[in-house]
């Protein structure tokens, strides 16, 4: 730093300065800028100040990817045991009105199933993950028994992949090494209904005139 | 209001000719040559903290303060500060100057013809006639009374408590201008005399096993005949041929630092570099205007050409403390990811900077690596982790981060993944900074830096604006601290400021530098501090950066092979035998 001069109004009698008017004594005594730095910081929240929240507009009813880890919700609250009618052709699923049920007992495309809230990752993409429930005999085959098994026992507490093996018939869990680190998923701040209405909103057969079901009857 | 006129050669302190001042509410005014300036003890108008010293780019008025040996104003309102605040990230027809500013507000000027014509006798030095002072006092005049007219135009727009916060960092600045970077001035002429034998006798020793270049030019196809050589995958454009701009470049040396290190730096050396230009006083000390706020963050932005800490990175082994002296390089260690980690609030990603090693930390949050996993166990996953979290800062898809790794798309998506879901906080922060910039039109840091989104503003650019400027923010601060308690600060770096001192107060002086970067960081993103990093260099060794570290060796090798005397080069740290393109980096003081 450079040596300073000793302080002093030194501008009197020099020429050059050019007294238009009377000095302005200091009158006011002004607050120092300074001495609260913190008092001027802004606030860098841009979260709170634009209120951003993340809309759920999709829900995804799918089998998890062979790829994906996933994590299904342990609240049972979560979980919906209910019937549908799947076109795998199409790969559609049709929520069915209960009042349905009995009449459409013998559709080939009728089944019961379990629907779990699961969560992917990659992605942190909420879905329902449907699994065949067994059917009016009690049986189930290995597949889904297996899938019922990892849902509900394993994927509620780690994350976990499904990976299918031919040789055994069933889907074998694989728990993530890192599924620790990874921490708990953030499961969508919105109650299962509302979950459901997303998930099957324009997939929802509650009389026997649904467009479905009239193909399905060979009637369109 | 005050402006002075002055001379400056490269690298020189200025030499005041006049200056001139105005006291906006009394009228009074003060018009003195530089003989008058000289004989005052403190300049001739109050400067405390009643008073408010208003210019336009402070830092040269400070400047002359400084060379006056005047203690700076207390309170400074500098109006270009202000304006490049005001229309950051928007264009502005007639630039940044004070005739452009004027412009902006509709405030009739002098012509620029005219401007420069006054400038270039102030730039004339020698002894000027009685007439020629006249005329230049009165154009000084001219731009006091131009800032009369700008500062009520502009009083709406000044946020004044901040304002005066980046009024008070052009004193650090011109402090810091003034106090510039010691160069070994005797090997810097050696080289500037010889560079064009230099080059011819670099080319070959560098090239050597390479085989890029015919002569001095650079042969794209053999170029890429040695990338399949060395078996370096290298980004391609859409004709097929290899990526040749500096940025690919200088993401390869990263990469490749030996193999393509020393090519970027022949590149830029032949293409670019204009030895001249270096801006070296006659007392060896690099100085030139630090462009504060130049940049859109509010970032320095100094001459690429006339600052010794520009692209070329091998000049910096010029960087020589005097005999006697030490400078210690002092910069925040990974700065960005710190202020990504506390401004986001993301608590994974603050245990991450708080662990040590961030990188190492985001590959064991990630579940990538072992919780015991060490730097030294773990070297590629940590760096793939560490590219990784300084790529998602800068807004990087998966397929530049893969080229940047050189590894397959898949892995560069996965790491993109694995960052957003091992930090969502920060990701949903930085998807509410682009949200806001777009809502509100602007972008503001910590202490009031702003920048406006306009239309087509890139995305990427915003989400990175709150961890550049409030970046720039907490060097500011610490610039301001540092040299208010009387260190001295040769030159802020990006995240890091140089320092100098007598070798036996080095020490002294770097905990004191270390500290007060400290507090100027919690002034930014209180309750995390961060820390810093530091390396000392004693005379009579010198600056060093490993990614030039080739290339010097290979320019004093070719400075002893022509019969040149190498300077002095303290224990002969310096020399290479000849042959030295495939020397090893030495130990650097900077991290990368």
């Amino acid at each position: 730093m450079s040596k300073v001069k000793n302080d002093k109004d030194a501008a009197q009698g020099i020429p050059g300065v050019i007294n238009d008017s009377a000095d302005q004594s200091g009158t006011t005594v002004h607050p120092d800028p300074f001495s609260n730095l913190e008092g001027l910081r802004l606030s860098q929240d841009h979260l709170e100040a634009v209120g951003l929240k993340k809309q759920l507009m999709t829900v995804p009813v799918r089998k998890p990817s062979k790829e994906w880890f996933v994590r299904v919700h342990p609240d049972s609250d979560y979980r919906l045991e209910t019937a549908v009618v799947e076109l795998k052709e199409e790969g559609e699923i049709y929520l069915v009105d209960r009042s349905l049920w009995p009449e459409l007992a013998s559709e080939s495309t009728f089944h019961y199933k379990a629907f779990f809230t699961a969560i992917s990752r990659p992605g942190n993409v909420p879905f329902l993950w449907p699994v065949r429930m067994p059917g009016e005999d009690g049986k189930l085959d290995s597949w889904n028994e297996s899938a019922t098994e990892i849902a509900t026992s394993i994927a509620t507490k780690e994350w976990t992949r499904c990976v299918s093996n031919r040789y055994l018939g069933a889907y074998e869990p694989q728990i993530a090494s890192a599924s620790e680190s990874w921490g708990e998923p953030q499961w969508p701040d919105m109650p299962f209904n509302e979950l459901l209405r997303l998930a099957f909103k324009n997939a929802f057969i509650n009389t026997v005139d649904h467009p479905v079901l009239r193909r399905l009857r060979g009637e369109e | 209001m005050v402006d002075f006129e002055y001379g400056s050669a490269p690298g020189e302190l200025p030499e005041v000719r006049c200056m001139v001042a105005r006291e906006l509410f009394t009228g009074r005014l003060i018009r003195l040559w530089e003989d008058q300036l000289s004989g005052l003890p403190q300049p001739p108008f109050k400067i405390d903290h009643h008073s408010l010293f208003v210019a336009y780019l402070a830092s040269a008025e400070l400047g002359c303060f400084e060379v006056l040996e005047w203690s700076p104003p207390q309170r400074i309102l500098d109006l270009y500060v202000e304006f490049k605040r005001l229309t950051s990230g928007r264009q502005v027809p007639a630039g940044r100057g004070l005739l452009g500013a004027l412009a902006y507000f509709g405030i009739a000027s002098m012509e620029a013809a005219e401007k420069n014509g006054m400038r270039e006798l102030a730039l004339r030095g020698g002894s000027y006639s009685g007439e020629e002072k006249v005329a230049l006092l009165d154009y000084c005049q001219t731009d006091v009374d131009s800032l009369a007219k700008l500062l009520p135009a502009m009083e709406s727009h000044i946020d004044l408590p901040r304002a005066l916060l980046r009024g008070r960092y052009m004193v650090a600045v011109a402090r810091m201008e003034s106090a510039g970077v010691p160069i070994d001035l005797e090997t810097f002429k050696r080289i500037q005399d010889h560079w064009d034998d230099i080059k011819l006798s670099v080319v070959r020793e560098l090239d050597a096993g390479r085989g890029i270049y015919e002569g001095t030019s650079f042969r794209t196809q053999r170029f890429a005949d040695y990338l399949h050589r060395a078996g370096i995958a290298w980004p391609l454009l859409e004709s097929g041929q290899p990526a040749l701009d500096d940025k690919t470049f200088k993401d390869m040396a990263a990469m490749h630092p030996h193999e393509i290190g020393p090519i970027r730096e022949l590149r830029y050396a032949l293409s670019s570099l204009r030895l001249n230009s270096l801006a070296v006083g006659s007392d060896g000390r690099n100085r030139c205007m630090l462009s504060p706020f130049m940049s859109r963050t509010g970032r320095n932005q100094p001459s690429n050409a006339k600052f010794i800490f520009g692209p070329a990175v091998w000049l910096r082994s010029l960087i020589k403390p005097d005999e006697g002296c030490a400078i210690a390089y002092i910069d925040y260690e990974q700065q960005e990811f710190a202020l990504a980690a506390a401004l986001s609030g993301d608590e994974a990603m603050m245990n991450a900077y708080r662990s040590g090693d961030p990188y190492l930390a985001f590959a064991r949050q990630a579940g990538a690596v072992p919780p015991d996993a060490t730097k030294q166990s773990h070297k590629s996953e940590r760096e793939q982790f560490k590219v990784c979290a300084l790529a998602v800062q800068y807004g990087m898809g998966a397929e530049a981060l893969a080229v940047k790794l050189g590894v397959s798309k898949w892995r560069g998506r996965h790491l993109l993944e694995l960052h957003r879901e091992t930090y969502p906080r920060y990701w949903q922060w930085s998807d509410a900074v682009e949200a806001r910039a777009v809502l509100t039109g602007k972008l503001t840091s910590t202490f009031g830096w702003q920048v406006h989104a306009v239309a087509g503003a890139n995305p990427r650019s915003l989400r990175n604006f709150p961890l550049q400027a409030n970046g720039a923010e907490m060097l500011r601060l610490a610039c301001c601290l540092a040299t208010e308690r009387g260190i001295k600060v040769c030159a802020p770096v990006h995240d890091a400021v140089l320092v100098e001192a007598p070798s036996g107060d080095i020490d002294r002086v770097v905990a004191e530098t270390q500290a007060v970067m400290t507090e100027a960081s919690e002034l930014v993103v209180p309750g995390f501090p961060l820390r810093t990093d530091y390396e000392v260099v004693r005379w009579p060794d010198r600056y060093r950066d490993p990614r030039g570290q080739t290339m010097w060796n290979c320019v004093m090798g070719v400075i002893n092979k022509i019969g040149l005397p190498a300077g002095q080069e303290g224990h002969g740290a310096d020399m290479h035998p000849v042959g030295c393109a495939n020397a090893n980096p030495v130990h650097s003081i900077i991290s990368y």
